[in-house]
């Protein structure tokens, strides 16, 4: 009996512990998505290009980082985590093979919601980006908007360095080509 | 032309369309049931509370236990990969399972796909798949004789070849690569899958009744293929880079490239035996010199980042391999060992097609007994048994393969 007893009180102790450590963990993870959801979601779109596929890329990133969660010390790089979860599951041609398939028989196009402001320039140019492909736009985004260096960005795609450099490269000689003179500097005198 | 300003423009569209994005859609409870639904697919192991988890040091030639240990992206944390010696044993009845795979299978005998998890039935028996345009890209495999079909989302085929090689995949499934013939001769044709380049064609010498095969790209440019004259059955190793062909000397057959680090893998030599001796060769050698080499195994796979190669035993049987190594691609040495066990008197074999998931974890199919098995081993000596739809079969049938390799 009295062994029993001791048992029971284990067992308690060890829920009630159990639930001490899940109440942090959530706790700490939604104070890291309340502080990080706008930033995260800013680059899954830069990714995606629509609200719908930005909201589901970043769900799965999220859900993969609170499994996570435990397991990763460093708080400092938790973005960067996700980062690689998101810009990874976006470039699986596989991925996006299966999204076709879900999407070829009942196929509504996506008109997205324009709420951002443009001054012409830049959304002629952010057209033209979303036309790149995947690992080129994926470079682009990293590159110029989260502003890393070609090392990691190296690492989050878990490519080498030269290869970063000719996707960047190339996506740079295609926007080039394809964006019309005005955006050229050398052809309208670009005062930046 | 000088890129800054234009690279200064794509930086400042890039903040105009995102910075004015302020949206937090999600909750921690939309989180979780994600988390929920990501964590059944990872496995579905008993009492595995699974996450993404640190690599673990596996005891030299204990058969291994306990939950799976990996995760679709390493922890941001990770610690240096645990250092193997020994051997690792590889019992598939006994792994650890996992129902998740990255890396697409075919069934031939259903005929089906088998990707993220779901089991797709084919109108075709196919060689070979992969995602090309806005649907596949397949090769069917006549009695060794190859052909393509290209087709849309739903398999229908939209165009085909008659004649052609197998196709070759880069790493990240960005560029296909195959050759086939018209009335004036073979070429390689080089595309990327998503279309956002012009298809390259590169004309390859000799004549008509030539069999050419493709190996793999040794650069973003560059894939690296074999022809075998009709008259005397020599095999000629060819790298194309879309306008000629050079040989590259060394090999009698060579088995895989790798475009990160630009070498070529192969068989150099054929021992009395019949056992083989390989090597790693810089495909832009004239002179075959080696980097190094092995009469040890048979090379057959690069990682992703040309890190490793994979090392199958220097005899392949019908059977397959007993034995599989992970090499340092750039010394040979050897990182990890593992060695096949199954029931007695039965026959066992890792066969030669192997893939790698990611930058650490492999994915083979074996033979072990009387049933074909699918496991992934972890350069951190983990060995996981995958049960994800439509790769556990009945005995007796062996059926599944790389979709692409």
């Amino acid at each position: 009996m009295t062994t029993t007893l001791v048992n029971m009180g284990s067992q308690t102790e060890h829920a009630d512990m159990s639930a001490t450590r899940r109440a942090d963990k959530d706790s700490d993870f939604s104070a890291y998505m309340a502080a990080r959801q706008p930033a995260l979601y800013r680059t899954a779109y830069l990714l995606v290009g629509d609200h719908a596929g930005a909201e589901d890329l970043l769900q799965n990133a999220f859900a993969k980082l609170y499994l996570s969660w435990d397991r990763i010390r460093d708080r400092e790089a938790l973005d960067g985590y996700v980062r690689r979860i998101m810009v990874n599951e976006h470039n699986s041609l596989w991925r996006r093979a299966w999204k076709r398939r879900e999407h070829s028989a009942d196929a509504v196009p996506d008109t997205g919601i324009q709420d951002t402001y443009d001054d012409g320039m830049g959304g002629v140019l952010w057209s033209f980006i979303q036309t790149l492909p995947p690992k080129q736009r994926s470079v682009v985004v990293l590159r110029y908007y989260e502003q890393l260096s070609e090392a990691e960005i190296a690492d989050v795609l878990g490519i080498s360095v030269g290869t970063v450099k000719s996707q960047a490269s190339r996506a740079l000689a295609g926007l080039r080509a394809r964006a019309p003179r005005s955006l050229n500097p050398h052809e309208s005198g670009d005062e930046r | 032309m000088n890129d800054t300003p234009l690279e200064d423009q794509v930086h400042d569209a890039l903040h105009r369309t995102a910075d004015p994005l302020q949206r937090s859609p999600l909750t921690v409870s939309d989180v979780r049931t994600r988390a929920r639904r990501v964590q059944r697919r990872r496995t579905i192991t008993a009492g595995a509370a699974v996450a993404a988890v640190l690599a673990i040091a596996v005891p030299v030639g204990i058969s291994l236990t306990g939950p799976p240990q990996r995760s679709d992206v390493q922890p941001a944390t990770q610690p240096p990969a645990p250092v193997i010696t020994g051997t690792v044993r590889i019992d598939p009845r006994g792994a650890p399972t996992s129902d998740t795979l990255s890396v697409p299978l075919l069934d031939v005998d259903t005929p089906s796909l088998i990707a993220d998890g779901e089991v797709t039935e084919l109108p075709e028996t196919y060689w070979q798949l992969t995602p090309y345009l806005e649907g596949w890209m397949g090769v069917v495999n006549n009695e060794g004789a190859y052909s393509w079909r290209q087709l849309d989302a739903d398999f229908q085929v939209l165009s085909k070849a008659a004649t052609a090689s197998r196709l070759t995949v880069s790493a990240d499934g960005s560029r296909i690569a195959w050759a086939e013939h018209d009335n004036t001769g073979w070429y390689v044709s080089d595309v990327a899958a998503d279309g956002s380049r012009e298809e390259r064609r590169t004309p390859l010498p000799g004549p008509i009744e030539a069999k050419v095969d493709v190996v793999g790209f040794a650069s973003d440019t560059e894939v690296v293929v074999t022809q075998t004259d009709p008259a005397d059955g020599a095999l000629t190793t060819l790298r194309v880079d879309g306008s000629s062909a050079t040989p590259v000397p060394g090999f009698v057959v060579p088995w895989t490239a790798s475009s990160a680090t630009g070498v070529v893998a192969g068989v150099t030599r054929v021992q009395d035996d019949l056992s083989s001796c390989s090597a790693v060769i810089d495909a832009q050698t004239r002179t075959g010199t080696p980097a190094w080499s092995t009469c040890d195994y048979t090379l057959a796979a690069f990682s992703p980042d040309g890190r490793y190669v994979v090392g199958l035993a220097s005899y392949l049987d019908p059977n397959g391999s007993p034995t599989l190594a992970v090499l340092d691609a750039a010394t040979g040495e050897a990182i990890v060992d593992y060695e096949l066990i199954g029931p007695r008197n039965s026959v066992v074999g890792i066969y030669e097609r192997v893939a790698w998931e990611d930058a650490d974890t492999l994915v083979v199919t074996m033979a072990s007994g009387d049933r074909q098995y699918v496991v992934r081993l972890g350069l951190d000596g983990t060995v996981e048994r995958i049960i994800a739809p439509g790769t556990e079969l009945e005995p007796d049938r062996r059926s599944l393969g790389l979709a692409a390799d």
